[in-house]
């Protein structure tokens, strides 16, 4: 940085004395382009298309974040492995940045290009085939959850677990973890899967699972796309099952977070998780797949919660409010949110007979449209049990200083102890068994933010990660400052290492991790 | 003669309009620069930057490198000497921050900025027509307009661009002097690793020094009227007599004048139509007069309004003057006298420091900083920032029916 300093370390202005704040470059500067003609020249020879038309390239200028632009020099749309390989190949050839982009529900410009090739992935979306009697799918990795649910339950045939927002792709979900209300029990999206057919940074096509190359298999998975491209996925899956619903209410979310430990402890629900309106009404949901797991948990959970059910709820606000006639407007939101999203979560038209048959249409879109607006920020605490209540307790209280109205969403993921792919992830390195994570969820609405106020709102959440040593889901791009904090010097230089041998010019995914 | 076709014409190459162009540039926007100097330019400034600004320019342009700074390389804070109530040193939040070097540095983010440099391009006046801005600008006499959808005013206190908006603005504000000399350094026991302030009404409204390259920068700023080689004289003896820094004569005069005041009262001017002002034009300064960094926050707010407005075909000036709420806070916090009493509003910890002070000392400091404040009270400030800084306290904003 300096080259007249001496003792960089003497230097109070070098970049590794600086403890206290994330300095690192988190709005990178546009890719020059050198090489970029010839690399463009090599694919199209190859019969590769790559559109470099403005209004195809401002298609791609931000992701779901809203926050974080960037505009590559050319698009390719995914069609096969063997393309990609050409592709990372000539990238490797002429040191052209190659981001890659699924859904593209990053919101910190983990999928934004700022320079170089950008690589749809939807154009690779087809289930390739459903092995009913293995229960698995291989399906191509740019494909919507919600659209493979579709296939799957042609199949008779449901999916483990997926993201809560289900047009995330399969590829993008598998390399950086994929959290449901069933985590508690099957674990992130990453643990369902079997196998990837996948493309390193420099073009080899290589199969991995726990078997067969079984390190690329656990880089890749919850690697943050630094490792290869996953072109297709075999997924374990299961046979398809209405699911029931019930939603306890707390006005405390301490309890409600420890009474979701003790569910989680217990393995009492197929489903469960937090969804708050502020720290007003904090709901508790579990679902059950079956009768026979519905009756257990009445049989011997639910005398255990403290949470009400609704009417009990509802009378306990009113009276709150009554003696606090002064915060009418709260009690309003509160109502209004709840006149909202209640049909959302009672979605009749999908149920039979008290049973929800299509929980896509509860758990994708359908929670997150009332999250964020034009732009999202959703800063996370991902922490081990122990350290679950307090994390929220001190975030609840960051949410309030910078906003009026928003939302925490806990789950809990269930882990397999020991995988390394876990390391350098959301899965926080103290976490045994379980880990727990939040969102905290602003409701950005129609309201303009700059992007220093979203910024510092998000720097506050991450400086309580840093203080009590946890980890995040959403540490690439923007974020990425704060990722030596989290995991030390130690581990991310060793991944850098790995990073670099398997791809020597860095250009796959720049500017997410590295 | 045609016009330059662009999409944002950036007024100025200073802080606020590389970030402004950071922005723009990222989503894909064209941004030109006008810069009335060849680049890279001279500035006369102190060179402290708040450590926002610090993080800003990293997390943007990315490590600074060496030419960018002087020496000594860092600030670790900033000194308060107070008459009767001594000197109150105080570092700032999350360490040392660098000693800009101007003239390269501005150059360096310009270009980290991706934005098309004009140089030697002075702006002249702009047409509005509500869909686009016809901006006229000249070079070596040579008449050049250009055509932009918005056009940001980032060139500090010149107002170039403020004035063609409304001509009687820069006529309406108090303006101040603000001169420095450079001396070589006989013996100076001043802490070279901070920036040195004097809450002194005998030696001037703004009374500073610190170290630059192995000499020392003395400096002083007042009304317009007074003649800045006396004022200057007499900080340089009153620093020998009270600090025992001995100089050699002042040499290399800096004098500027400076728009100081609209944060203070919540007086800002952000444009009208397809024209934003940002940075030290629309009146964002720092307490201690440190400018960089809210030049750098509000230019890139500017940007991201611009941004905003071609992606959803918004209103430009509802969007920046909505988002411009965060820095306009942050900003006018820090001389809200209710923020600075009861709150934390600055990058370093001043309530802090004077905790530590014993009882006796510290009624000596805010007694002085009473007779420093007097010294402004022919502008009549002080109910204004009262008021607004009450109103600030009921419902958390600044009212933004004062801005221009």
């Amino acid at each position: 940085m300096n080259p007249s300093a001496a003792e960089p370390a003497a230097d109070p202005m070098a970049a590794e004395s600086l403890p206290e704040l994330p300095r690192q470059q988190t709005n990178p500067s546009r890719w020059n382009g050198a090489g970029w003609a010839a690399f463009a020249t090599r694919l199209r020879s190859s019969g590769i298309e790559i559109s470099e038309k403005r209004p195809a390239l401002a298609v791609y200028a931000t992701d779901s974040g809203g926050l974080a632009c960037g505009m590559p020099h050319g698009v390719a749309l995914a069609r096969s492995t063997e393309q990609i390989s050409e592709i990372m190949k000539a990238a490797q050839k002429y040191r052209v940045p190659v981001t890659v982009k699924g859904g593209g529900l990053t919101t910190e410009g983990e999928t934004v290009a700022y320079g170089g090739l950008l690589l749809d992935m939807r154009g690779m979306s087809e289930v390739l085939s459903v092995n009913k009697a293995a229960l698995t799918v291989r399906t191509q990795a740019g494909i919507y959850w919600h659209s493979l649910a579709e296939a799957l339950r042609r199949e008779g045939l449901d999916y483990l677990s997926a993201p809560l927002n289900m047009t995330s792709s399969v590829g993008g979900t598998l390399q950086v973890g994929g959290i449901d209300v069933n985590s508690p029990r099957l674990g992130c999206s990453a643990d369902q899967a079997v196998s990837l057919k996948v493309v390193t940074p420099t073009g080899e096509i290589k199969e991995c699972s726990e078997t067969e190359n079984p390190e690329l298999f656990e880089r890749v998975l919850l690697g943050y796309g630094q490792f290869g491209i996953v072109t297709e996925a075999v997924m374990r899956v299961r046979p398809f099952t209405p699911i029931t619903m019930r939603y306890f209410y707390y006005s405390s979310i301490v309890e409600a977070m420890e009474d979701l430990k003790m569910l989680v402890r217990g393995d009492a629900a197929d489903y469960c998780g937090i969804l708050t309106i502020m720290d007003k009404a904090v709901n508790l949901l579990v679902a059950f797949d079956s009768d026979g797991r519905e009756e257990n948990f009445l049989r011997t959970w639910r005398k255990k919660l403290r949470g009400h059910g609704e009417a009990g709820f509802a009378l306990r606000m009113a009276v709150h409010y009554a003696l606090r006639p002064w915060k009418f407007q709260e009690a309003l939101y509160l109502l209004s949110r709840k006149n909202a999203m209640q049909p959302e979560f009672f979605p009749y038209h999908h149920m039979e007979k008290g049973k929800i048959v299509d929980r896509t249409v509860v758990f994708s879109n359908a929670v997150w449209k009332f999250w964020g607006g034009k732009k999202m920020v959703i800063p996370d605490l991902a922490t081990s049990e122990e350290k679950f209540v307090e994390a929220i307790v001190r975030g609840n209280e960051v949410c309030r200083k910078y906003f009026k109205h928003y939302t925490l969403y806990c789950v809990a993921i269930k882990l397999r102890d020991g995988l390394p792919r876990y390391e350098l992830s959301c899965i926080p390195p103290d976490a045994r068994g379980y880990a727990y994570g939040c969102e905290f969820e602003p409701m950005l609405g129609d309201r303009e933010y700059s992007r220093d106020y979203l910024q510092s709102f998000k720097n506050e959440i991450y400086d309580i990660g840093a203080d009590m040593k946890t980890s995040y889901y959403r540490f690439g791009g923007g974020m990425k400052g704060y990722i030596r904090r989290a995991f030390g010097n130690e581990l991310v230089d060793r991944h850098l290492a790995l990073k670099r041998e398997a791809d020597p010019a860095m250009v796959l995914n720049p500017d997410v991790i590295f | 003669m045609s016009a330059t076709k662009t999409d944002v014409v950036i007024v100025g190459s200073g802080p606020s309009g590389a970030a402004a162009a950071k922005r723009l540039t990222d989503a894909g926007y064209e941004a030109v620069m006008l810069e009335r100097k060849a680049m890279p330019r001279h500035k006369p400034c102190s060179g402290i930057i708040s450590p926002r600004g610090h993080r800003f320019l990293i997390e943007n342009f990315g490590p600074l490198p060496g030419e960018t700074m002087h020496e000594p390389r860092y600030c670790r804070g900033v000194t308060f000497h107070f008459p009767r109530g001594g000197a109150l040193p105080m570092d700032f939040d999350g360490g040392p921050t660098p000693h800009m070097h101007r003239k390269y540095c501005d150059a360096w983010a310009v270009k980290r900025s991706g934005a098309v440099l004009h140089a030697a391009t002075e702006f002249l006046s702009l047409e509005d027509d509500g869909r686009r801005v016809r901006v006229r600008a000249s070079r070596n006499g040579e008449p050049l307009t250009y055509d932009a959808r918005y056009v940001i005013g980032a060139d500090g206190p010149r107002l170039a661009v403020v004035k063609s908006l409304y001509p009687e603005y820069a006529k309406s504000i108090p303006w101040f002097v603000v001169g420095q000399k450079f001396h070589a350094i006989k013996e100076c026991p001043l802490d070279e690793e901070y920036f040195h302030f004097w809450f002194d009404p005998g030696l001037g409204h703004y009374t500073w020094s610190h170290a630059r390259d192995g000499r020392q920068i003395v400096g002083v700023g007042f009304r317009s009227g007074e003649v800045f080689d006396t004022k200057h004289a007499r900080v340089v003896e009153h620093l020998e007599r009270r600090h025992g820094v001995r100089l050699g004569p002042g040499e290399d005069t800096e004098i500027v004048t400076a728009n100081f005041g609209p944060s203070l009262i919540n007086r800002y001017v952000f444009g009208r139509g397809n024209t934003l002002i940002t940075g030290q034009a629309a009146g964002f300064f720092n307490m201690i007069a440190e400018g960089m960094s809210c030049a750098l926050h509000s230019g890139a707010i500017a940007g991201e309004a611009a941004v905003q407005a071609f992606r959803y075909g918004s209103d430009v000036q509802t969007v920046y003057r909505e988002m411009i709420q965060s820095e306009v806070r942050r900003t006018s916090d820090q001389w809200n006298p209710f923020k600075v009493l009861f709150g934390r509003p600055h990058e370093a910890d001043f309530r802090g420091a004077l905790s530590r002070l014993p009882p006796g000392r510290r009624r000596l400091v805010w007694g002085d900083i009473w007779n420093f404040v007097k010294l402004y009270s022919s502008l009549n400030w002080g109910r204004q920032m009262f008021c607004q800084g009450a109103l600030r306290q009921f419902t958390g904003r600044y009212s933004p029916s004062r801005w221009l």
